[in-house]
Protein backbone atom coordinates (compact mmCIF):
# COMPACT_ATOMS: atom_id res chain seq x y z
CA UNK A 1 0.00 0.00 0.00
CA UNK A 2 2.72 2.55 1.22
CA UNK A 3 4.80 1.84 -1.71
CA UNK A 4 2.07 2.97 -4.27
CA UNK A 5 1.41 6.51 -2.68
CA UNK A 6 2.80 9.23 -4.33
CA UNK A 7 6.13 9.65 -3.17
CA UNK A 8 5.38 14.20 -2.06
CA UNK A 9 3.00 12.00 0.76
CA UNK A 10 5.69 10.96 2.25
CA UNK A 11 8.38 13.15 2.31
CA UNK A 12 8.17 16.65 3.53
CA UNK A 13 10.64 19.51 3.60
CA UNK A 14 9.32 20.82 6.55
CA UNK A 15 9.39 18.60 8.83
CA UNK A 16 5.40 18.41 8.90
CA UNK A 17 3.90 15.46 7.44
CA UNK A 18 2.42 16.33 4.09
CA UNK A 19 -1.14 15.33 5.39
CA UNK A 20 -1.45 17.87 7.98
CA UNK A 21 0.82 20.39 6.17
CA UNK A 22 -2.29 20.47 3.69
CA UNK A 23 -4.54 20.89 6.43
CA UNK A 24 -2.41 23.73 7.98
CA UNK A 25 -2.81 25.68 4.65
CA UNK A 26 -6.25 24.66 4.36
CA UNK A 27 -7.37 26.22 7.74
CA UNK A 28 -4.78 29.01 7.18
CA UNK A 29 -7.13 30.26 4.01
CA UNK A 30 -9.97 29.20 6.48
CA UNK A 31 -8.72 31.80 8.71
CA UNK A 32 -9.12 34.62 5.82
CA UNK A 33 -12.45 33.45 4.31
CA UNK A 34 -13.75 33.41 8.19
CA UNK A 35 -12.04 36.15 9.69
CA UNK A 36 -13.50 38.76 6.94
CA UNK A 37 -16.56 37.92 7.24
CA UNK A 38 -16.59 37.94 10.85
CA UNK A 39 -14.71 41.58 11.09
CA UNK A 40 -16.95 42.96 7.99
CA UNK A 41 -20.09 41.70 10.97
CA UNK A 42 -18.29 43.50 13.44
CA UNK A 43 -17.84 46.35 11.44
CA UNK A 44 -21.19 47.08 10.78
CA UNK A 45 -22.25 45.74 13.99
CA UNK A 46 -20.26 48.73 15.08
CA UNK A 47 -21.51 50.95 13.06
CA UNK A 48 -24.85 50.56 13.27
CA UNK A 49 -26.34 50.83 16.13
CA UNK A 50 -29.83 49.89 15.06
CA UNK A 51 -28.94 46.29 14.64
CA UNK A 52 -29.02 45.78 18.03
CA UNK A 53 -32.84 45.53 17.80
CA UNK A 54 -32.51 42.68 15.14
CA UNK A 55 -29.51 41.07 17.20
CA UNK A 56 -31.90 41.03 19.93
CA UNK A 57 -34.22 38.14 18.55
CA UNK A 58 -31.11 35.53 18.16
CA UNK A 59 -32.49 32.83 20.27
CA UNK A 60 -29.18 32.28 22.89
CA UNK A 61 -30.19 29.04 24.12
CA UNK A 62 -30.12 27.48 21.10
CA UNK A 63 -26.84 28.82 20.68
CA UNK A 64 -25.92 27.85 24.07
CA UNK A 65 -27.11 24.21 23.45
CA UNK A 66 -25.09 23.84 20.03
CA UNK A 67 -21.66 25.38 21.40
CA UNK A 68 -22.14 22.95 23.92
CA UNK A 69 -22.88 20.31 21.44
CA UNK A 70 -20.11 21.11 19.43
CA UNK A 71 -17.12 21.75 22.17
CA UNK A 72 -18.15 18.30 23.32
CA UNK A 73 -17.75 16.76 19.42
CA UNK A 74 -14.42 18.50 19.72
CA UNK A 75 -13.46 16.47 23.23
CA UNK A 76 -14.77 13.23 21.16
CA UNK A 77 -12.42 14.12 18.10
CA UNK A 78 -9.03 14.55 20.15
CA UNK A 79 -10.00 11.52 21.69
CA UNK A 80 -10.05 9.35 18.69
CA UNK A 81 -6.60 11.00 17.70
CA UNK A 82 -5.33 9.63 21.09
CA UNK A 83 -7.02 6.03 20.33
CA UNK A 84 -5.40 6.17 16.36
CA UNK A 85 -1.81 7.52 18.07
CA UNK A 86 -2.39 4.17 20.48
CA UNK A 87 -3.03 2.57 17.02
CA UNK A 88 -6.46 1.38 18.41
CA UNK A 89 -8.59 2.45 15.19
CA UNK A 90 -11.60 0.29 16.42
CA UNK A 91 -11.44 2.57 19.50
CA UNK A 92 -10.71 5.92 17.39
CA UNK A 93 -13.67 5.03 14.85
CA UNK A 94 -16.09 4.49 17.37
CA UNK A 95 -15.03 7.85 19.20
CA UNK A 96 -15.35 9.04 15.32
CA UNK A 97 -18.66 8.25 15.16
CA UNK A 98 -19.62 10.28 18.52
CA UNK A 99 -18.09 13.29 16.55
CA UNK A 100 -20.56 12.32 13.60
CA UNK A 101 -23.17 12.44 16.25
CA UNK A 102 -22.68 15.46 17.67
CA UNK A 103 -22.40 17.23 14.16
CA UNK A 104 -25.62 15.75 13.40
CA UNK A 105 -27.41 17.36 16.32
CA UNK A 106 -25.51 20.41 16.07
CA UNK A 107 -26.90 20.95 12.22
CA UNK A 108 -30.71 19.05 13.56
CA UNK A 109 -30.87 21.81 16.21
CA UNK A 110 -29.67 24.56 13.67
CA UNK A 111 -32.25 23.85 11.30
CA UNK A 112 -35.04 24.29 14.02
CA UNK A 113 -33.53 27.15 15.10
CA UNK A 114 -33.45 28.50 11.45
CA UNK A 115 -36.87 27.36 10.59
CA UNK A 116 -38.66 28.71 13.74
CA UNK A 117 -36.56 32.38 12.47
CA UNK A 118 -38.04 31.79 8.55
CA UNK A 119 -41.38 31.38 10.14
CA UNK A 120 -41.42 34.69 12.27
CA UNK A 121 -40.07 36.73 9.21
CA UNK A 122 -36.80 36.94 9.66
CA UNK A 123 -35.42 35.81 6.37
CA UNK A 124 -32.10 36.27 4.84
CA UNK A 125 -33.12 39.74 2.93
CA UNK A 126 -34.88 40.85 6.29
CA UNK A 127 -32.01 43.52 7.20
CA UNK A 128 -28.58 43.76 6.91
CA UNK A 129 -28.01 42.00 10.20
CA UNK A 130 -30.01 39.14 9.09
CA UNK A 131 -27.90 39.08 5.94
CA UNK A 132 -24.88 38.40 8.01
CA UNK A 133 -26.67 36.11 10.45
CA UNK A 134 -27.22 33.36 7.85
CA UNK A 135 -24.38 33.88 5.92
CA UNK A 136 -21.77 33.78 8.48
CA UNK A 137 -23.73 30.61 10.47
CA UNK A 138 -24.35 28.95 6.73
CA UNK A 139 -20.99 29.36 6.23
CA UNK A 140 -20.23 27.51 9.08
CA UNK A 141 -22.95 24.95 8.39
CA UNK A 142 -21.35 23.85 5.50
CA UNK A 143 -18.11 22.85 6.99
CA UNK A 144 -19.68 20.70 9.60
CA UNK A 145 -21.51 19.07 7.09
CA UNK A 146 -18.24 18.52 4.94
CA UNK A 147 -16.59 17.48 7.89
CA UNK A 148 -18.73 15.20 9.15
CA UNK A 149 -18.66 13.77 5.67
CA UNK A 150 -14.63 13.44 5.64
CA UNK A 151 -15.51 12.11 9.21
CA UNK A 152 -17.32 9.70 8.40
CA UNK A 153 -14.53 7.90 5.55
CA UNK A 154 -11.73 8.49 7.72
CA UNK A 155 -13.75 6.50 10.48
CA UNK A 156 -14.28 3.61 7.87
CA UNK A 157 -10.99 3.55 6.97
CA UNK A 158 -10.27 3.15 10.88
CA UNK A 159 -12.11 1.13 11.92
CA UNK A 160 -9.90 -1.55 9.73
CA UNK A 161 -6.66 -0.16 10.82
CA UNK A 162 -6.05 1.75 8.01
CA UNK A 163 -4.66 5.33 7.28
CA UNK A 164 -4.80 6.27 11.22
CA UNK A 165 -2.75 9.29 10.30
CA UNK A 166 -6.19 10.81 8.84
CA UNK A 167 -7.35 10.82 12.26
CA UNK A 168 -5.62 13.77 13.70
CA UNK A 169 -6.07 15.62 10.31
CA UNK A 170 -10.02 15.85 10.33
CA UNK A 171 -9.61 16.30 13.94
CA UNK A 172 -7.36 19.16 13.46
CA UNK A 173 -9.63 20.61 11.00
CA UNK A 174 -12.88 19.78 13.44
CA UNK A 175 -11.28 21.67 15.83
CA UNK A 176 -11.27 24.60 13.56
CA UNK A 177 -14.74 24.45 12.68
CA UNK A 178 -15.38 24.85 16.46
CA UNK A 179 -12.91 27.40 17.21
CA UNK A 180 -14.84 29.46 14.64
CA UNK A 181 -18.15 28.79 16.12
CA UNK A 182 -16.24 29.97 19.68
CA UNK A 183 -16.71 33.35 17.97
CA UNK A 184 -19.68 33.03 16.05
CA UNK A 185 -21.80 32.33 19.45
CA UNK A 186 -20.90 35.64 21.27
CA UNK A 187 -21.04 37.46 17.91
CA UNK A 188 -24.49 36.48 17.55
CA UNK A 189 -26.05 35.51 20.50
CA UNK A 190 -24.02 37.02 23.43
CA UNK A 191 -23.26 40.63 22.43
CA UNK A 192 -26.96 42.06 22.02
CA UNK B 1 2.64 0.11 17.20
CA UNK B 2 1.21 -0.26 14.39
CA UNK B 3 2.71 -1.36 11.01
CA UNK B 4 1.43 1.62 8.64
CA UNK B 5 4.21 3.30 7.39
CA UNK B 6 2.87 6.86 7.59
CA UNK B 7 1.67 6.58 11.08
CA UNK B 8 5.08 5.62 12.08
CA UNK B 9 6.21 8.48 10.48
CA UNK B 10 4.04 10.91 12.24
CA UNK B 11 5.78 9.69 15.44
CA UNK B 12 8.52 10.00 14.35
CA UNK B 13 8.44 14.12 13.89
CA UNK B 14 8.34 14.56 17.44
CA UNK B 15 4.84 15.99 17.68
CA UNK B 16 2.66 12.88 17.99
CA UNK B 17 3.66 10.88 21.05
CA UNK B 18 5.87 13.41 22.88
CA UNK B 19 3.24 15.33 24.89
CA UNK B 20 0.75 14.38 27.37
CA UNK B 21 -2.49 16.68 27.53
CA UNK B 22 -5.16 15.94 30.15
CA UNK B 23 -7.78 16.21 27.12
CA UNK B 24 -10.73 15.93 30.01
CA UNK B 25 -9.54 18.72 31.67
CA UNK B 26 -9.10 21.02 29.18
CA UNK B 27 -13.01 19.81 28.08
CA UNK B 28 -14.13 20.86 31.87
CA UNK B 29 -12.52 23.99 31.85
CA UNK B 30 -14.16 24.97 28.31
CA UNK B 31 -17.21 23.76 29.72
CA UNK B 32 -16.70 25.89 32.98
CA UNK B 33 -15.80 29.20 30.61
CA UNK B 34 -18.68 28.29 28.19
CA UNK B 35 -20.96 28.44 31.39
CA UNK B 36 -19.53 31.88 32.30
CA UNK B 37 -19.81 33.03 28.68
CA UNK B 38 -23.52 32.41 28.82
CA UNK B 39 -24.01 33.94 31.62
CA UNK B 40 -21.75 37.31 31.50
CA UNK B 41 -25.36 39.16 29.81
CA UNK B 42 -27.21 37.81 32.94
CA UNK B 43 -24.56 39.47 35.48
CA UNK B 44 -23.71 42.22 33.35
CA UNK B 45 -27.72 43.55 33.65
CA UNK B 46 -27.90 42.09 37.43
CA UNK B 47 -25.23 44.59 37.77
CA UNK B 48 -25.92 47.18 35.86
CA UNK B 49 -22.77 46.92 34.31
CA UNK B 50 -22.57 45.82 30.39
CA UNK B 51 -18.54 45.47 30.10
CA UNK B 52 -18.71 42.91 31.92
CA UNK B 53 -20.68 41.27 29.30
CA UNK B 54 -17.64 42.04 26.21
CA UNK B 55 -15.30 40.33 28.87
CA UNK B 56 -17.16 37.13 29.54
CA UNK B 57 -17.90 36.77 25.72
CA UNK B 58 -14.93 37.86 23.51
CA UNK B 59 -12.57 37.70 26.68
CA UNK B 60 -13.87 34.15 27.09
CA UNK B 61 -14.31 33.41 23.44
CA UNK B 62 -10.07 34.07 23.08
CA UNK B 63 -9.47 32.24 25.99
CA UNK B 64 -11.39 28.91 24.75
CA UNK B 65 -10.20 29.47 20.98
CA UNK B 66 -6.61 29.61 22.36
CA UNK B 67 -7.30 26.30 24.85
CA UNK B 68 -8.52 24.31 21.37
CA UNK B 69 -5.56 25.49 19.32
CA UNK B 70 -2.91 24.51 22.24
CA UNK B 71 -4.20 21.29 23.53
CA UNK B 72 -6.33 19.64 20.77
CA UNK B 73 -5.05 20.99 17.42
CA UNK B 74 -1.48 20.51 18.69
CA UNK B 75 -0.43 24.02 17.82
CA UNK B 76 1.71 24.00 21.10
CA UNK B 77 4.11 21.72 19.94
CA UNK B 78 3.65 22.22 15.85
CA UNK B 79 6.54 23.17 14.13
CA UNK B 80 7.43 26.97 14.56
CA UNK B 81 6.58 27.13 10.37
CA UNK B 82 2.68 26.69 10.62
CA UNK B 83 2.82 29.26 13.55
CA UNK B 84 3.82 31.71 11.15
CA UNK B 85 1.52 30.68 8.36
CA UNK B 86 -1.32 30.84 10.56
CA UNK B 87 0.06 33.83 12.52
CA UNK B 88 0.39 35.88 9.06
CA UNK B 89 -3.23 35.06 7.48
CA UNK B 90 -4.32 36.67 10.69
CA UNK B 91 -2.66 39.41 10.68
CA UNK B 92 -3.81 39.85 6.96
CA UNK B 93 -6.92 39.47 8.00
CA UNK B 94 -6.42 42.39 10.56
CA UNK B 95 -4.89 44.75 8.05
CA UNK B 96 -7.73 44.11 6.43
CA UNK B 97 -10.48 45.20 8.71
CA UNK B 98 -7.92 47.73 9.75
CA UNK B 99 -7.93 49.69 6.44
CA UNK B 100 -11.70 49.58 5.89
CA UNK B 101 -13.21 49.96 9.40
CA UNK B 102 -12.61 54.04 9.09
CA UNK B 103 -15.06 53.64 5.98
CA UNK B 104 -17.50 51.36 7.74
CA UNK B 105 -17.57 52.60 11.31
CA UNK B 106 -17.95 56.46 9.89
CA UNK B 107 -20.69 57.49 7.89
CA UNK B 108 -18.87 60.53 6.86
CA UNK B 109 -15.83 61.69 5.93
CA UNK B 110 -13.87 64.57 5.14
CA UNK B 111 -14.92 64.71 1.66
CA UNK B 112 -17.79 62.08 1.37
CA UNK B 113 -20.76 60.87 3.63
CA UNK B 114 -22.85 57.63 3.23
CA UNK B 115 -25.93 58.32 3.06
CA UNK B 116 -27.51 55.34 2.56
CA UNK B 117 -25.79 54.32 6.17
CA UNK B 118 -26.89 57.12 7.82
CA UNK B 119 -30.58 56.87 6.70
CA UNK B 120 -30.84 53.36 7.77
CA UNK B 121 -29.26 53.73 11.35
CA UNK B 122 -31.71 57.37 11.62
CA UNK B 123 -34.50 54.55 10.79
CA UNK B 124 -33.34 51.75 12.31
CA UNK B 125 -33.38 54.19 15.92
CA UNK B 126 -36.32 56.51 15.08
CA UNK B 127 -38.29 54.28 13.61
CA UNK B 128 -39.09 52.20 16.85
CA UNK B 129 -41.30 54.76 18.18
CA UNK B 130 -42.55 54.76 14.59
CA UNK B 131 -43.38 50.72 14.48
CA UNK B 132 -44.40 50.87 18.18
CA UNK B 133 -47.15 53.67 17.48
CA UNK B 134 -48.37 51.72 14.35
CA UNK B 135 -49.25 48.32 16.71
CA UNK B 136 -50.35 50.32 19.21
CA UNK B 137 -53.28 51.69 16.70
CA UNK B 138 -53.57 48.10 15.60
CA UNK B 139 -54.92 47.36 19.47
CA UNK B 140 -51.19 47.58 21.48
CA UNK B 141 -50.26 44.10 20.33
CA UNK B 142 -47.07 44.41 21.32
CA UNK B 143 -46.08 40.67 20.81
CA UNK B 144 -47.07 41.28 16.95
CA UNK B 145 -44.32 43.99 17.15
CA UNK B 146 -41.69 41.76 18.62
CA UNK B 147 -42.90 38.64 15.62
CA UNK B 148 -42.84 41.12 12.91
CA UNK B 149 -39.07 42.08 11.45
CA UNK B 150 -38.29 44.61 9.82
CA UNK B 151 -39.25 43.42 6.55
CA UNK B 152 -41.00 45.14 3.34
CA UNK B 153 -42.79 48.36 4.57
CA UNK B 154 -43.17 51.54 2.06
CA UNK B 155 -42.26 54.41 4.03
CA UNK B 156 -39.29 52.29 4.92
CA UNK B 157 -38.55 51.76 1.58
CA UNK B 158 -39.32 55.51 0.50
CA UNK B 159 -36.72 55.76 2.90
CA UNK B 160 -33.87 54.21 1.50
CA UNK B 161 -34.75 53.91 -2.21
CA UNK B 162 -36.74 57.05 -3.22
CA UNK B 163 -35.38 59.56 -0.23
CA UNK B 164 -32.05 60.54 -1.68
CA UNK B 165 -33.87 62.01 -4.10
CA UNK B 166 -37.41 63.28 -3.21
CA UNK B 167 -36.15 63.93 0.71
CA UNK B 168 -37.43 61.76 3.78
CA UNK B 169 -40.52 63.98 4.15
CA UNK B 170 -41.25 63.49 0.03
CA UNK B 171 -40.75 67.42 -0.51
CA UNK B 172 -38.33 66.70 -3.35
CA UNK B 173 -35.33 67.89 -1.34
CA UNK B 174 -33.27 65.00 -1.03
CA UNK B 175 -29.72 65.17 -0.79
CA UNK B 176 -28.71 63.61 -4.30
CA UNK B 177 -31.41 65.77 -5.84
CA UNK B 178 -30.48 69.26 -5.30
CA UNK B 179 -28.57 68.68 -8.17
CA UNK B 180 -30.47 67.18 -10.30
CA UNK B 181 -32.32 69.36 -13.41
CA UNK B 182 -35.16 68.38 -13.44
CA UNK B 183 -35.72 68.75 -9.80
CA UNK B 184 -37.40 65.51 -8.33
CA UNK B 185 -41.02 65.85 -7.71
CA UNK B 186 -42.41 67.44 -4.26
CA UNK B 187 -45.33 65.10 -3.36
CA UNK B 188 -46.16 67.63 -0.63
CA UNK B 189 -46.79 70.54 -3.48
CA UNK B 190 -50.48 70.79 -4.68
CA UNK B 191 -49.08 71.77 -8.10
CA UNK B 192 -47.60 68.74 -8.43
CA UNK B 193 -50.88 66.96 -8.24
CA UNK B 194 -52.55 68.73 -10.87
CA UNK B 195 -53.86 66.19 -13.57
CA UNK B 196 -52.00 63.06 -11.67
CA UNK B 197 -53.84 60.77 -10.68
CA UNK B 198 -52.97 56.88 -8.76
CA UNK B 199 -52.46 55.49 -12.01
CA UNK B 200 -49.87 57.17 -13.26
CA UNK B 201 -47.65 56.90 -9.96
CA UNK B 202 -47.69 53.51 -10.32
CA UNK B 203 -46.83 53.59 -13.91
CA UNK B 204 -44.09 56.38 -12.90
CA UNK B 205 -43.09 54.43 -10.17
CA UNK B 206 -42.77 50.90 -12.39
CA UNK B 207 -41.76 52.08 -15.69
CA UNK B 208 -39.88 55.70 -14.88
CA UNK B 209 -40.80 59.14 -15.63
CA UNK B 210 -39.81 58.60 -19.72
CA UNK B 211 -42.57 56.74 -20.32
CA UNK B 212 -45.17 59.60 -19.94
CA UNK B 213 -43.06 61.99 -20.72
CA UNK B 214 -40.94 63.39 -17.82
CA UNK B 215 -37.21 62.81 -16.70
CA UNK B 216 -35.11 60.00 -17.27
CA UNK B 217 -33.82 60.76 -14.02
CA UNK B 218 -36.58 59.19 -12.44
CA UNK B 219 -35.70 55.99 -12.90
CA UNK B 220 -38.03 52.63 -13.12
CA UNK B 221 -37.42 51.16 -9.83
CA UNK B 222 -40.31 47.81 -10.82
CA UNK B 223 -37.56 45.56 -10.65
CA UNK B 224 -37.34 46.59 -6.71
CA UNK B 225 -41.02 45.86 -6.18
CA UNK B 226 -43.53 43.22 -6.04
CA UNK B 227 -46.84 43.85 -7.51
CA UNK B 228 -48.22 44.21 -4.14
CA UNK B 229 -45.56 46.25 -2.66
CA UNK B 230 -45.69 48.64 -6.23
CA UNK B 231 -49.29 49.26 -4.53
CA UNK B 232 -48.19 50.14 -1.12
CA UNK B 233 -45.44 52.37 -2.49
CA UNK B 234 -48.12 54.67 -4.33
CA UNK B 235 -50.31 54.26 -1.47
CA UNK B 236 -47.41 56.06 0.36
CA UNK B 237 -46.86 58.25 -2.33
CA UNK B 238 -50.18 59.30 -2.66
CA UNK B 239 -50.69 59.49 1.48
CA UNK B 240 -47.95 62.43 0.89
CA UNK B 241 -50.44 64.65 -1.25
CA UNK B 242 -52.08 67.83 0.70
CA UNK B 243 -55.36 67.78 1.25
C1 LIG C 1 -32.13 59.54 -8.76
C2 LIG C 1 -33.11 60.38 -8.10
C3 LIG C 1 -34.51 59.79 -7.91
C4 LIG C 1 -34.86 58.69 -7.18
C5 LIG C 1 -33.94 57.76 -6.40
C6 LIG C 1 -36.30 58.61 -7.26
N1 LIG C 1 -36.79 59.59 -8.03
FE1 LIG C 1 -38.75 59.92 -8.41
N2 LIG C 1 -38.22 61.54 -9.54
C7 LIG C 1 -36.94 61.99 -9.74
C8 LIG C 1 -36.97 63.14 -10.64
C9 LIG C 1 -35.75 63.94 -11.09
C10 LIG C 1 -38.32 63.36 -10.94
C11 LIG C 1 -38.91 64.41 -11.84
C12 LIG C 1 -39.06 63.86 -13.21
C13 LIG C 1 -39.64 64.87 -14.14
O1 LIG C 1 -40.05 65.94 -13.69
O2 LIG C 1 -39.70 64.56 -15.32
C14 LIG C 1 -39.09 62.34 -10.24
C15 LIG C 1 -40.45 62.20 -10.31
C16 LIG C 1 -41.18 61.26 -9.61
C17 LIG C 1 -42.64 61.15 -9.66
C18 LIG C 1 -43.57 61.99 -10.45
C19 LIG C 1 -43.52 61.61 -11.92
C20 LIG C 1 -44.62 62.29 -12.71
O3 LIG C 1 -44.26 63.08 -13.58
O4 LIG C 1 -45.78 62.00 -12.43
C21 LIG C 1 -42.97 60.13 -8.82
C22 LIG C 1 -44.38 59.62 -8.52
C23 LIG C 1 -41.75 59.61 -8.26
N3 LIG C 1 -40.69 60.31 -8.76
C24 LIG C 1 -41.70 58.57 -7.37
C25 LIG C 1 -40.54 58.02 -6.92
C26 LIG C 1 -40.47 56.87 -6.06
C27 LIG C 1 -41.67 56.17 -5.45
C28 LIG C 1 -39.18 56.60 -5.89
C29 LIG C 1 -38.59 55.46 -5.08
C30 LIG C 1 -38.95 54.16 -5.50
C31 LIG C 1 -38.40 57.57 -6.62
N4 LIG C 1 -39.24 58.40 -7.23
C32 LIG C 1 -37.02 57.59 -6.65
C33 LIG C 1 -35.79 61.48 -9.22
C34 LIG C 1 -35.72 60.35 -8.44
Amino acid sequence: MANAKPLATLRSATGIPTGRLAVWWVLASEVVIFGGLLGTYIMHRLGHPEWAEAASHTQTWIGAINTFVLLTSSFTAVLAHQAAEKGNGKEAAKLLGFTILGALTFLVIKSFEWANEISHGYTITANTFWSFYYTAAGLHALHVIAGAIIMGVVAVDAYRGRELHRVELIGIYWHFVDVVWIFLFPLLYIAK
Amino acid sequence: MSGNNEHNEHHDDGHGGGHHVNYFAIYVALVVLFLISVAGPEVGRITGLPWITLITAFGIALVKANLVIDNFMHLKWEKRLMKWLLTTSVLLMVLMVAGISPDVLNHEGNNWENLAAKEATARGLGGDDHGDGDHAEEGGAAEVAEAAPAGFSAAGSFGTVCATCHGAGGQGDGPAGMALDPKPANFTDPAFWEGRDRARIVTVIRDGAAVVGGSALMAPWGALYTPEQLEEMADYVMSLRPN
